[in-house]
């Protein structure tokens, strides 16, 4: 059986039979004790790891537009759609999610500026992330298989659409640990809808490697500030009295401990309590979002009712991604405009545009952006055609995702759609391919990237994924 | 057999070995399975083009020559015909198919053959029968030892037989507490209480452990400890997870049968066959239901499912995939799924043998109905009450039927009546306008109903949609008018549209069980507010309408409640599979008849011709020759008790699992289990009663050195608690367990959208199993601890040791209150002392009494607590502590 580097960054106690097959495969019976000693300090699952080779990310911030912008009206512009606004459609459609009240072509309904050196066109919808153009690299050929919100969500997140699979964010820390011991190692902040915690699950992964959400898309922020992370406030003693409480049980542990020949798992247990302590104390300062300086602030449009919510996510993404958490993601929704979209996607690009652009002027401004990876997008785009005369249905078939920041080619527009706006035609990037590209820029290669579980080898690219060399800078 | 035709056919072109054609079934198949069959294969044959056979692709390739080749000019986009439409191939197939044309465009007469497979099956097949678990259980004789005190039942043989090969020697017993604790814990999940505590201290009889087993055994707890293991192998939860993830409302009723089932001790087999085919099983009265076995297939029921995937024979497909994996791994520990797509990598399973189970998943009923394009699809729900379920469906369709009744009558009212009244708004608000003008109070009845309800107008009106006539000048206002009647008749009219589409599809939802669309909402405000609620365009019910009107609220007040209904399954039309070719339905290969796997029921069978099949794949695992029902189920129960199997890969017995530690004690079990009659409180006792599970958990230091891994069982697995324990056996420290056995605690209401409402778990006194688990938000404190996401039939828990653990038991608003409940508890008896306060506290956290040193630590923390915290409740704060401190020990948390 391959031994590769990976899969002996193993958990504790599942694959301990994993273990010993690979030793009695190869590794001979001293190697085994060797092994076996090893495994008596259990090992930080969460420590960092070196990865497959040189990375250009050590971080990733994933903004995720539920519901599904369109991509026709924001980063794809169309001019056929201008002529043939109104228009039958005049090619085949493919499998969609309604196929009731069909309308004709319907054109971007915002104009396109042209921004920076780059003159990389974006829409009225998003005048500041606009003004970020020249640090934008643009795929508008990205590809996924489910038409629907929880099987596209579903792939976005974990490459496959059926079944439920460990998240990108979890590979990730799979692979390249965390480098702060006090914070969970991926974060998820406001997670909401469609996919649950499928979204942030590690799966068959070891549990440390789950991603921690931050309250949840229905809470309020002031809400969520209080306890940031599940009991990581005290509801009992607090402060000196606690840690008198703590000692005492220590001293316990300890006895018990003794009593036991020191069964490491005992051991190991003890220093989980030593590590929350900490982690309480240590973690909530990552919260205080309130402390920045109100010129920050305003930068994120928290001074505005309006930009506050997301302005508030994309800060704390900032403050988590400096303090070394491997994965943020930030999530907004609901762009699933059936209907109405002239009306209700300028309300919603409104409360993320000044956000997005404010992060990544401060992620510039702080040194964080060449090592920090951002991603913009929804789990599909939506169709030329019209729906319900004033609304555009899912299309995984040819949309707009970009990437900012750490190792991907600044001011740069990649891969093309059709005409119309449906298919990808060229440098079409599959989720799949998203995927290994995102890995590689993390230093990790998604075909050596594997778990074994159930009697095979998982990827997060199940068995496909090309990285795209083209947008690497 | 069925392979050899590919490699004999040669034709012209294609005269090519084996080692070529595998090139085409290898990189160029899937790449025409995947982009081209859908519309040029078999069943669809666009531009006449048929990709699955020869004479069709010679139609597009021109072997040696890709530049001649219409295929391959199509998928570069360098023509006018572009393929496939759906967008440029990677550029890696596109490389591909010109290097499999450059090499002579190598493919088998059929192209959508069998896979040839370079280590054929058939090879496989016979060595597959060889495999040790697939040969039939053995009869072993318990073995002979030389340490003949230590055994005190025929297991014990077996694995001190192989404990004296290496020359360990076993542990000695465990103290009479730690078993209690042990053995209560284990078959109820929660601690010995102080009279179990006294009891068994002081009964010296050499029975007295195995009258504790037998108590623990008939205790109603035993059933949701041991049934709580079954449903992680059932992979059992509250919702669909996947998109939709919407509750299954009836899902407790399939958890309290399997409770019950544990309870009563109710045969394996008979379990097993009433989850795979309960409804197919005798009815309980002539003409009515097996009820206990439609509940049972809740088993099949109640997977991950999606909803609204728009492929719906994808969707069907993907369901049966999920029965067929969770069917195999539980029962049989196999993964006969992997064989969906290709046969199994490394078991003699075939892709025709998962298809012939699929043939009998498939035949089975999960859908009530497939949702219209753009909605979401609805589960069958199994009625529990026939006759009662056929009069509430009745008065329900007569329900419904009254409401279109009264909604067609209203219809025809509209017409006759606006048709009249809408063309004469204009003037009518001329006329009003004059009226409020002049100060003239109207004389035409229309004309005044219009004044009063404009006098009427708020603000918000005025400011809006009156606004206009509210501006109006006398120059103005007839212009005005007639404004505001084009504005009302073009709402009006879209309005009676869309009622009137509502209609015909409130009328097919009613047909087809689906959702109700909600009656229609009128947009425009001025349309609404003029037409609805008191204003003057609104019609008063004819006596027609009025009558209707009143017989369907009569109706809704009387219609009974939806009589009880359950997830289940039922035999649907039989289907006749085929294999889907690499699993792509687009892509059929040969019929799969329904029958069981070829290495384990032979090449021989007679397929099953009536019916899904599921009775007689019932059948089949239970039968006495099958070589893994037993065997799987027995280590399950070995695996929960011990915390690790004799096989530590439950639900994979194949190639890729483990071996089995100890096969003879595995068979030895398996045989005793069958004989007994399938008695899973027989196979408790049988164990418990043993030394092996008495023994201490302390390795003796040879044991350490050779078994690290425990493979020999030379001592008791020391095992952190699952979440239910731990929060149970919390809850019963605090002395304010709920213990009512059974029942749903989701909302009730069945109005409430998608009951998904959140209990607050940190006040509910129930035990952990009861707690509804929406598979898309699993509770917090239950992933905390190793929950396991209830996708698949679970391995067994992980018993990760993570920081927010630690969070929980020291921050946790529940640990806080339940330890003032224990504390209160121990407060409140006056009579005891505080020495015999902690005295108590131990025995009933950690089922054992302090040490004298432990005694004084305990007091003199409560004495300087107390003094650090000064405040008037110090006392009983520090004692709450001090409760807190002995839950979130390592000693609470692990069973030894």
């Amino acid at each position: 059986m391959p031994v590769n580097n990976t899969t002996l960054h193993r958990p504790r106690l599942l694959p301990r039979r994993t273990l010993l097959r690979q030793s009695a495969a190869g590794v001979g019976i001293l190697g085994l004790r060797a092994l076996m000693a090893a495994e008596s300090a259990p090992a930080n699952l969460l420590a960092p790891k070196a990865p497959h080779f040189a990375p250009k990310a050590k971080r990733i911030i994933f903004l995720l537009m539920g519901g599904g912008p369109s991509s026709i009206d924001t980063f794809d512009p169309k001019p056929r759609l201008e002529r043939d606004n109104g228009k039958p459609v005049p090619f085949r459609r493919g499998l969609t999610f309604g196929e009731t009240s069909v309308g004709g072509l319907m054109k971007p309904l915002w104009p396109y500026k042209r921004y920076g050196r780059s003159g990389l066109p974006v829409s009225d919808l998003f005048p500041s992330v606009g003004s970020c153009a020249d640090d934008l690299c643009v795929i508008r050929s990205m590809v996924g298989d489910g038409v629907d919100h929880g099987a596209a969500m579903l792939q976005l997140h974990t490459g496959v659409f059926q079944f439920k699979r460990p998240s990108m964010g979890s590979w990730t820390l799979y692979g390249l640990g965390s480098e702060n011991q006090d914070l969970p190692g991926f974060i998820t902040i406001k997670p909401s809808g469609h996919g649950g915690q499928n979204k942030w699950s590690s799966s068959f992964l070891p549990g440390d490697y789950q991603g921690t959400p931050i309250g949840n898309g229905n809470m309020k922020v002031e809400e969520i500030e209080k306890e940031p992370m599940p009991y990581l406030i005290s509801k009992g003693l607090v402060s000196e009295p606690q840690r008198y409480e703590l000692d005492m049980l220590q001293k316990m542990n300890r006895r018990n401990a003794e009593l036991n020949n020191h069964d490491p798992e005992l051991e190991a247990r003890i220093n989980a309590f030593e590590l929350a302590f900490r982690m309480q104390i240590k973690a909530p300062a990552a919260f205080e979002v309130e402390k920045e300086s109100n010129e920050t602030k305003k930068l994120y449009g928290l001074d505005n009712e309006v930009t506050r919510d997301f302005g508030w996510q994309c800060l704390l993404a900032r403050r988590l991604s400096e303090r070394g958490v491997r994965f943020v993601q930030c999530s907004h929704s609901y762009w699933d405009q059936h209907s109405q979209i002239a009306k209700i996607h300028p309300e919603l690009a409104l409360q993320v545009d000044k956000p997005i652009a404010g992060l990544l002027k401060d992620l510039k401004a702080r040194g964080l952006f060449e090592d920090t990876l951002v991603i913009w997008t929804g789990e599909f785009g939506r169709t030329p055609w019209a729906q319900n005369s004033d609304g555009r249905d899912h299309n995984p078939y040819g949309y707009t995702m970009w990437m900012a920041g750490a190792g991907v080619k600044p001011g740069f527009v990649y891969g093309a759609t059709d005409e119309f706006g449906y298919h990808a035609v060229e440098n079409r990037m599959h989720i799949h391919d998203m995927h290994a590209t995102v890995l590689h820029l993390m230093g990790l290669d998604h075909e050596k990237l594997t778990y074994r579980y159930a009697g095979r080898d998982f990827r997060l690219t199940d068995v496909a994924g090309t990285v795209a060399t083209g947008i690497i800078a | 057999m069925r392979f050899s035709f590919v490699l004999f056919f040669a034709g012209p072109l294609f005269a090519q070995p084996g080692e070529q054609l595998e090139i085409f079934e290898k990189k160029v198949r899937p790449i025409l399975a995947n982009n081209c069959y859908a519309c040029h294969g078999q069943k669809v044959q666009m531009a006449g083009l048929d990709f699955s056979s020869t004479e069709g692709l010679a139609k597009v390739v021109s072997p040696g020559d890709p530049g001649e080749s219409k295929l391959y000019k199509a998928v570069v986009y360098a023509d006018k015909i572009k393929m496939p439409p759906a967008g440029r191939l990677p550029d890696r197939d596109i490389a591909d198919l010109k290097a499999w044309i450059e090499s002579g465009a190598a493919s088998p007469k059929n192209t959508t053959a069998v896979v040839v497979s370079a280590n054929p099956m058939t090879a496989r097949l016979a060595e597959g029968k060889k495999y040790w678990a697939f040969q039939p259980v053995q009869s072993y004789a318990p073995p002979k030892v030389k340490n003949e005190h230590w055994v005190t039942s025929p297991i014990d043989r077996f694995i001190l037989a192989k404990l004296e090969e290496k020359a360990i020697r076993p542990p000695a017993a465990a103290a009479k507490l730690t078993l209690l604790r042990r053995a209560t814990f284990d078959l109820t999940g929660l601690p010995p209480g102080l009279k179990e505590i006294e009891e068994f201290l002081a009964d010296g009889s050499k029975d007295a452990f195995a009258k504790v087993v037998d108590r623990l055994l008939a205790s109603p707890q035993y059933g949701e400890r041991w049934g709580r293991h079954w449903l992680d192998v059932a992979r059992f939860a509250d919702s669909t997870g996947m998109d939709e993830d919407h509750v299954f409302p009836n899902a407790w009723r399939y958890r309290d049968y399997v409770v019950k089932a544990f309870n009563e001790d109710l045969p394996f087999d008979r379990f097993l066959t009433e989850q795979i085919a309960g409804d197919l099983l005798p009815p309980d009265s002539p003409g009515g239901i097996n009820q206990r076995g439609v509940v049972a297939t809740g088993f099949l029921a109640l997977g991950p499912r999606p909803l609204a995937q728009q492929d719906r024979v994808q969707a069907i497909y993907d369901v049966v995939d999920e029965e067929i994996d969770t069917t195999t791994k539980t029962f049989m520990g196999l993964t006969v799924a992997c064989a969906r797509c290709h046969d199994h990598k490394f078991d003699p399973i075939l892709t025709k043998d998962y298809y012939s189970l699929a043939g009998i998943f498939a035949s089975t009923v999960i859908y009530r109905n497939l949702g219209k394009p753009g909605a979401v699809s609805f589960l069958y729900d199994a009625p529990l009450d026939t006759a009662a379920f056929a009069r509430y469906q009745a008065s329900r369709w007569r329900m419904y039927g009254k409401q279109l009744e009264m909604e067609e009558a209203l219809g025809e009212d509209w017409v006759r009546e606006y048709a009249l009244l809408r063309p004469k708004m204009a003037k009518i608000l001329v006329e009003a306008w004059k009226a409020e003008h002049t100060h003239v109070e109207a004389q035409d009845a229309q004309v005044a109903k219009w004044v009063k309800w404009l006098r009427a107008a708020d603000d918000k009106a005025r400011q809006g949609y009156l606004e206009q006539w509210f501006g109006a000048t006398e120059a103005t206002i007839e212009e005005v008018a007639r404004e505001y009647q084009a504005r009302y008749i073009k709402a009006a009219v879209q309005f009676d549209q869309s009622l009137e589409s509502w209609r015909r599809r409130y009328a097919s939802d009613v047909l087809q069980e689906r959702d109700l669309s909600p009656r229609p909402t009128a947009s425009d405000p001025f349309f609404a507010a003029a037409t609805f609620k008191g204003g003057p365009m609104e019609l008063a019910d004819s006596p027609r309408v009025a009558l209707a009107r009143q017989e369907w609220e009569a109706m809704k007040e009387s219609l009974p409640p939806e009589p009880p209904m359950a997830s289940g399954v039922l035999d649907g039309v039989s289907i006749d599979q085929r294999v889907f070719l690499r699993g792509n339905h687009f892509n059929l290969g040969e019929p799969a008849p329904k029958q069981f796997p070829t290495v384990l029921a032979g090449e021989s069978q007679h397929p099953v011709s009536r019916g899904s099949g599921r009775l007689e794949l019932a059948k089949w695992l239970v039968s006495s020759n099958h070589p893994l029902t037993a065997r799987v189920f027995v280590n399950r129960m070995w695996q929960w008790h011990f915390g690790e199997g004799l096989v530590r890969t439950p639900n994979n017995w194949g190639k890729m699992g483990e071996k089995p530690t100890n096969p003879e004690l595995l068979d030895f079990l398996a045989k005793t289990f069958v004989d007994s009659g399938w008695s899973i409180k027989a196979m408790h006792r049988t164990i418990m009663l043993s030394s092996v599970y008495q023994m201490s958990s302390h390795a003796s230091p040879e044991a350490r050195d050779a078994d690290p891994p425990n493979f020999l069982w030379s001592r008791f697995n020391r095992m952190r608690m699952s979440v239910e324990q731990i929060r149970d056996g919390i809850l019963a420290l605090s002395g304010n367990l709920d213990l009512t056995v059974g029942g749903s605690l989701l909302p009730t209401d069945p109005q409430v959208k998608g009951r998904r409402q959140q209990l607050d778990l940190d006040d509910l006194k129930r035990r952990t199993m009861y707690i509804p688990v929406r598979r898309g938000n699993i509770p917090v404190l239950l992933t905390t601890f190793d929950y396991g996401d209830a996708t698949t039939a679970s391995e067994g828990r992980s018993r990760t040791n993570v920081a927010p653990q630690a969070l929980f038991m020291i921050n946790s608003r529940f640990v806080v209150e339940r330890s003032k409940e224990f504390a209160k508890r121990l407060l409140d008896d006056a009579a005891l002392s505080d020495t015999q306060r902690i005295e108590r506290a131990y025995l009933l956290a950690l089922t054992r009494r302090p040490e004298p040193d432990e005694v004084d630590s305990a007091l003199t923390y409560i004495g300087n607590l107390e003094k650090q915290l000064g405040k008037s409740d110090a006392h009983r704060t520090a004692w709450q502590s001090l409760c807190q401190v002995l839950i979130a020990t390592n000693e609470f948390l692990y069973l030894n």
